[in-house]
């Protein structure tokens, strides 16, 4: 009904000046005399400095009765040490203005720091002390364990959750710790006591098997000196670092419905696993990956999305397992997303249309430009803080990747082929061997999506 | 000071300009990684929305991002990714922001896109992109509130705290009916409204040439025109207490248990705001705080127990408890102790060590803010919209440390009181985490 003149002037769209350089930063690597391995960066005007300590205690060293006891030791190192209380821990930190959180994943027990520069002294002395002598008391680990169990219970009734754990059940052999959820189940949880923790603790926490990687502001700070006053005063024996087994994954193509009754939306998990950052392909993975779900203009969303209607946003991503240094690891590649629940079995459909089709014709080379230019272009910006830059640079030493991984990775994607990115996307997405769960009500949505074909249909109730 | 502020805390250099249209620009150079961030906040949120027609900001942010008249569909998402940028537009109570951070040489780009939009968004606005947008939004409100435990709590207890009729008494995601109901012409009538240069502020921070930039921002946007039928927002001053308990009881499918209260405290940019915040830190942010020690380590009933600070500067703060309670406790239990710290800190304060604490969080959430070029960029829209003045940025962590502890007992006593809060307790139907305490919606 109203037709809108607009009076400003136009002019045509920019064309972009020069890029200034940039690289992902490379890192300087020493060790401390208590063998602990240290990578540090140094970021100028990065105040907050960011401390990753990586601990070679997998969960694949779980005792399988006891699984969960990994992440309640991670949580436990934040519970006190031999001179302080975990209220006067917890004090401490937040007097320095620092976080630690500590974190159980299958590769290892991830510790990080974040303090202002201006107190990273006391903040490694605390997270020294956290790791030293941590005081793991009984009465706090209890508490631990009671909310881990309160946890599982939130988890549950929380639909991505849900969906995670019914994907990694479904796709794992069952002897295989990925299987089962990291921090364990009602059944392990239970058993987990403080001699326990302390066992899993005396047997996997030391410095030769462990790095440290410190980004931030370094000027002026004498590093060395400071590492080998806090976290050398750390000792332990040596011992072999842990080897990863290798991944392997049933990914027949079947749907399990996880019914949630009366849900309003559908959550949607379909996956199957992929190589991981050792594959050659990783890079033109990563750009084929983001041109299917990476953003709301890749090839999912603007359908799903952008024309549809059914969803907020759908994802695709590879995300590593467990990896290894022979290669023999793996990631999770996954579509993830919700929808209405009467768009179900349509967003489906949708879904394996555009993966065929894209498997028929390929990426084009447009969308291969705008990938690049983003996933390349956007670096500088992704690791403008120190606590993104640390947390790559421990993922990498995490995975058994080499120091200049990260800046590899960008060097061979500005000359990867459309051909490269589409045969690594349609190697890892094939229509026929996903995995796909669905949490939501399956009184609605069942019929319909037997029909799509997609592989039998399970229904679980729990 | 015992416990010394980081060296850091030196300040940010600003510069101000205005265009004729009534722009107002803010520039704050950084040249340490090549990158810069545009930001531009309207002057307009949920609390600017009428009664039949809650979610209009939001749903409109939403129509930003689907093209003007030389932007196609989405071209917003494609020009700025494809540039190395990154984006995207939230609305909250009191404003809404759209920003990009682009590599160096692509600032450009994000002046004209923006500028694009703001003269020109209905030469695209259709009602392909009104439909489609309307059922994302609904997908959206589904996803982060209706289909999650306890997703619509905070709605509740904005609903509860904010009397009827009042600016703030809805969230920004609005109701369902109301975005069916929400009109092209509703929309369209909406731009007119609120999307002019007068009704903005844009920042730029980062690695950029000031006289290029500034000569930029005069070429894409000095000739839109200024336009004054915007209505300022109703009045949302409020009495500074409630006068009474509101409660309401929610018997739904939630794992757990769980207490959670809004309590009404002082207007943001007020000293007394700060320390609200100071307080709310000592009792409820943390594993040190009082409540956290009392009821998750002492008595061993909640699995999570905090509080917030919802700031506002439109309409009286929001204190915001959630506890979740562990095992069998009950929220009698609960409560008794809850109130029990909160009269203890009503008359003792806190300790010296406590307010330190409290001080060194603040600073540190502070400096996470101001860490990227993008948060510099949105605190610089933030102190000039709410408050006039973006070079106010500089104080604000002073005027927080600057509090004592009287201060932050008083303002305790005064508004951390049962006649002074809205309370929501849920008590779970048979079996069934996730906290949607967002008071922003994003548009991606």
């Amino acid at each position: 009904m109203s037709t809108f003149v607009p009076t400003m002037t136009f002019h045509p769209q920019p064309q972009p000046g020069t890029p200034s350089p940039w690289a992902f930063p490379a890192p300087s690597r020493s060790a401390l005399a208590n063998g602990l391995t240290v990578l540090h960066c140094d970021r100028p005007g990065q105040q907050l400095v960011a401390v990753d300590v990586l601990v070679d205690a997998p969960l694949a060293a779980e005792p399988t009765e006891l699984e969960g006891v990994a992440t309640i030791l991670a949580r436990a190192l934040n519970e006190g040490t031999d001179t302080l209380t975990a209220e006067q821990f917890a004090g401490e930190l937040e007097r320095a203005g620092a976080t630690l959180d500590a974190n159980a994943d299958h590769p290892c027990i991830r510790v990080a720091l974040e303090v202002p520069v201006s107190r990273l002294e006391r903040g490694l002395t605390l997270l020294a002390d956290a790791l030293r002598s941590p005081a793991l008391p009984e009465d706090e680990i209890e508490r631990l364990v009671a909310n881990r169990l309160d946890e599982i219970v939130h988890e549950q009734a929380n639909p991505a959750r849900r969906a995670a754990k019914a994907l990694y059940a479904e796709l794992f052999d069952s002897a295989d710790r990925l299987s089962r959820p990291r921090a364990g189940s009602a059944e392990s949880v239970k058993r987990i006591d403080r001699s326990a923790v302390k066992a899993f603790y005396d047997a996997h926490v030391r410095p030769s098997t462990a790095t440290v990687v410190v980004v931030g502001d370094l000027t002026g700070v004498d590093l060395p000196a400071l590492l080998e006053s806090t976290l050398g005063t750390w000792t332990g024996d040596r011992a072999e670092p842990s080897k990863a087994a290798p991944v392997t994954a049933d990914d027949t193509g079947r749907v399990i419905i996880v019914d949630r009754p009366g849900a309003v939306q559908t959550q949607l998990l379909i996956g199957r696993i992929g190589p991981d950052r050792h594959d050659p392909a990783w890079a033109a993975q990563v750009l084929g990956t983001y041109c299917l779900g990476g953003t709301l203009t890749s090839r999912l969303d603007r359908v799903l999305r952008e024309e549809k209607g059914y969803t907020y946003g759908v994802r695709a991503f590879a995300q590593p397992l467990r990896s290894a240094p022979d290669g023999s690891g793996r990631a999770l590649l996954a579509i993830s997303g919700s929808v209405d629940t009467a768009s179900t079995a349509p967003a489906l459909a949708d879904t394996w249309t555009i993966l065929r089709t894209l498997a028929a014709e390929g990426l084009t080379d447009a969308e291969r430009e705008e990938a690049v230019q983003y996933l390349v272009g956007v670096a500088p910006l992704r690791y403008e803080t120190a606590g993104s830059v640390a947390s790559t640079l421990a993922d990498q030493v995490e995975q058994h990747l080499s120091d200049d991984f990260q800046a590899e990775v960008y060097r061979q994607m500005a000359v990867l082929s459309t051909q490269a990115a589409t045969d690594a996307v349609v190697s890892g997405f094939q229509p026929d061997r996903l995995v796909t769960v669905l949490v939501g009500d399956a009184s609605v949505i069942r019929d319909q999506v037997k029909e799509l074909g997609l592989g039998e249909v399970t229904v679980v109730t729990s | 000071m015992a416990n010394p502020a980081p060296a850091s805390t030196k300040g940010i250099a600003i510069t101000e300009h205005r265009l004729a249209n009534g722009l107002r620009v803010v520039l704050s150079e950084d040249h340490l990684t090549p990158v810069a961030a545009v930001c531009l906040w309207y002057d307009v949120g949920s609390r600017h929305e009428v009664k039949g027609r809650t979610g209009l900001a939001h749903l409109f942010e939403h129509l930003m991002f689907q093209g003007s008249a030389n932007v196609s569909n989405n071209g917003h998402f494609e020009l700025v990714q494809g540039a190395g940028g990154s984006l995207n537009g939230t609305t909250s109570f009191e404003r809404t922001n759209y920003f990009e951070t682009m590599p160096t040489h692509q600032v450009e780009l994000a002046l004209w896109l923006e500028a694009d939009r703001m003269g020109s968004l209905l030469a695209a606005l259709d009602d392909a992109s009104m439909e489609n947008q309307r059922d994302v939004v609904k997908n959206e409100r589904r996803q982060r509130y209706d289909n999650v435990p306890y997703g619509t709590a905070f709605e509740k207890l904005t609903r509860l705290s904010y009397p009827d009729g009042h600016p703030y008494h809805h969230t920004p995601i609005g109701s369902m009916a109301d975005l069916d109901a929400a009109t092209l012409e509703d929309a369209r009538t909406f731009f007119r409204t609120y999307y002019a240069p007068n009704n903005a502020v844009l920042s730029i921070v980062g690695d950029f040439d000031p006289e290029q930039t500034i000569a930029w921002v005069e070429k894409y946007f000095g000739s839109i025109p200024a336009h004054d039928g915007k209505q300022p927002p109703r009045d949302g001053t409020l009495p500074e207490v409630i006068g009474q308990e509101i409660r309401e009881l929610v018997e739904e499918e939630v794992p757990s248990r769980a207490l959670m209260s809004a309590y009404r405290l002082p207007h943001d940019g007020t000293r007394e705001a700060d320390a609200a915040d100071l307080a709310l830190t000592v009792l409820g942010s943390g594993e040190s705080s009082r409540l956290y020690n009392r009821l998750v380590r002492r008595d061993r009933t909640a699995v999570s127990a905090g509080f917030g600070l919802l700031r506002l500067a439109g309409a009286p703060s929001l204190g915001w408890l959630d506890v979740k309670t562990s095992g069998d406790a009950t929220i009698a239990q609960i409560e008794s102790a809850v109130d029990e710290e909160l009269a203890r800190f009503a008359a003792e304060g806190p300790t010296p060590e406590e307010l330190e604490r409290a001080q060194a969080q603040i600073e540190r959430e502070w400096l996470d803010r101001l860490t990227t070029v993008s948060g510099r960029a949105d605190e610089l829209c933030r102190f000039a919209v709410l408050f006039g003045d973006p070079k106010l940025v500089n104080d604000a962590l002073g005027k927080v440390l600057d509090v004592t502890a009287e201060e932050v007992r008083a303002v305790a006593a005064a508004r951390l009181r049962p006649d002074n809060r809205a309370v929501l307790v849920y008590e779970p139907l048979a079996t069934a985490d996730a906290d949607s305490d967002n008071a922003e919606e994003d548009a991606a």
